[in-house]
């Protein structure tokens, strides 16, 4: 809480009657209401950013699987499958939240001002 | 580590587990007319035991923990070489008796129909998470 905010009713009705030119909006009284929340844990470019990073590492894996397969390793068959699987799921799933904050963005931009 | 396809993971070991089993049953199938190993011997049928890794549990997040299945080990079946009289075999012995493994043939493709088919429906298991995630993505596509 603001230490405006908590400033007894009271006074703060008092305040328009010292200052009677200037009208002052409710929601502008307090300056705490106008900043922006800030954002609690990490911010979404960060998350997006270890989501690539964690699609990568999939990707990594699966090829590494793979190379291995291939280079007559003991790797069998289906981890490989496997692997290249999960990185395609998380691959598909990196690739909607991107596409939802793309709609999300084109949104905004086509609104009329 | 992002855990999409949880399922996977536990089929995946089943997968393994299977394939193993058949690797042991086109080896019994192969030396079913083994006289020597390298014992001198003949061979002996082998059986994969399974064993589940771990028991189901429920993680501290409240996530449940599959048991995946796992090979504990490769034993030698205990049944006795089959005697048949053939003195001309190099590894008759002194009364022209030659042990020969006890495989059945139609036993051993019957062990392999099996395997197939626990191939196939953990496959299928897979095959149906990775369903389940791609139409979970699909939910809000338009």
């Amino acid at each position: 809480m603001s230490p405006i905010a908590a400033i007894p009713s009271s006074i703060s009705s008092l305040m328009p009657a010292q200052a009677p030119g200037i009208q002052v909006p409710a929601d502008l009284a307090s300056p705490g209401s106008l900043t922006a929340a800030q954002p609690t844990g990490d911010s979404f470019s960060s998350m997006l950013g270890k989501m690539v990073a964690e699609v990568d590492a999939q990707q990594n894996t699966a090829s590494q699987s793979v190379a291995a397969l291939q280079g007559g390793q003991n790797v069998p068959l289906h981890q490989a499958v496997v692997a290249m699987e999960e990185a395609n799921v998380s691959f598909q799933l990196m690739c909607e939240v991107r596409n939802r904050l793309m709609d999300a963005y084109q949104e905004i931009m086509r609104m009329q001002v | 580590m992002i855990q999409l396809l949880t399922g996977i993971q536990t089929s995946s070991a089943a997968l393994d587990a299977e394939r193993t089993r058949i690797d042991v049953i086109s080896e019994n199938i192969a030396n079913a007319n083994t006289t020597h190993g390298p014992d001198g011997k003949p061979y002996q049928r082998q059986v994969v035991v399974f064993e589940s890794a771990l028991q189901q549990a429920v993680n501290s997040d409240g996530s449940i923990r599959t048991a995946p299945v796992q090979v504990a080990r490769i034993e030698k079946d205990g049944r006795p070489p089959l005697e048949t009289y053939d003195p001309g075999n190099p590894d008759a012995d002194a009364h022209g008796m030659v042990a020969s493994p006890d495989i059945n043939i139609h036993e051993e493709m019957a062990d392999m129909i099996s395997a197939s088919r626990s191939y196939d429906a953990n496959l299928a298991v897979v095959k149906n998470a990775r369903a389940m995630a791609m139409q979970t993505l699909a939910i809000g596509r338009h």
